[in-house]
């Protein structure tokens, strides 16, 4: 149970992983669209305004495609040209099923406070919850990477950090430009 | 019961070498210092792990089947196994 909670990558990944992972994806954006919660990052997730249903269908999966650009790349650069792309697409696409749980936290009606002295036990607890699941996103990402590009020790932890700032650097913009250009042009 | 064939040393975990061949037909001995084939010198399962990948006509794919194994998890450790023989293998 262990292995498949935070490294199934040995027993699926490529084009199975992919299908899976973007099922995942969609159910993550279902649940999202109800819990008005925004994945505008590659690691992200906020409240926001209520918008349009599409507009929670395209952030997960631009999430998604931005940190399997980077990941691929670095996957070239640090164990060359036997990194497949459809390793990472779908292992990268099922890493993010924990996300799911993330949307489900939005549901829970937390006030946002006004100022720091604001803050009570309940939102807390919300933001703790919330940082497990994304540390354990991270975790199924960081073996998503190890198992696709047979990349280990410390040179797997230095390219995964790297790529992971990247992503997230590379995603925010993506959304900076999706949102500015398309949402609110 | 079925033996293995040690190929490291247990005392001090060098590479083992064949000293000594005999014919049970005839009992012909053979001494000399052999090295061990390079095959002989992988482990029972990356052994097994290269007859099945010859019997898979080098598919990966299909090997990932037999094995219930991701085409990843396959590659590597086919690729942990060259990394293995390429440093056990004699220089020139």
């Amino acid at each position: 149970m262990k292995p498949f909670l935070f490294n199934p990558f040995n027993r699926i990944a490529g084009a199975r992983a992919l299908l899976l992972g973007w099922l995942l994806i969609l159910l993550t954006a279902i649940i999202a669209f109800f819990s008005h919660c925004h994945f505008d990052g590659a690691l992200d997730a906020h409240a926001g305004q209520k918008g349009a249903w599409w507009l929670y269908l395209a952030e997960p999966f631009l999430a998604w495609g931005s940190t399997v650009l980077v990941f691929y790349g670095t996957g070239l650069l640090v164990a060359g040209p036997q990194t497949r792309f459809v390793d990472i697409a779908g292992t990268m696409a099922l890493s993010r099923w924990p996300k799911i749980f993330v949307a489900l936290l939005f549901l829970i009606p937390v006030s946002v406070p006004q100022r720091a002295s604001d803050v009570g036990l309940p939102l807390i607890a919300f933001g703790l919850s919330a940082l497990v699941f994304s540390i354990w996103m991270i975790a199924l990402m960081y073996h998503a990477y190890t198992v696709s590009c047979h990349v280990k020790g410390t040179k797997a932890v230095v390219s995964f950090i790297l790529a992971l700032v990247i992503a997230e650097l590379i995603s925010k913009s993506a959304f900076y430009f999706f949102y500015t250009s398309i949402i609110h042009p | 019961m079925q033996k293995k064939l040690p190929y490291i040393c247990p005392s001090c975990t060098a590479p083992l070498r064949v000293q000594g061949l005999v014919c049970l037909q005839c009992e012909t001995q053979v001494t000399g210092s052999f090295p061990l084939p390079e095959l002989a010198q992988l482990t029972e399962e990356e052994q097994q792990f290269i007859l099945e990948f010859v019997k898979s006509s080098g598919s990966l794919k299909l090997m990932a089947a037999q094995l219930k194994l991701s085409y990843p998890s396959v590659r590597n450790l086919l690729d942990d196994i060259i990394e293995k023989l390429k440093a056990n293998s004699p220089r020139d």
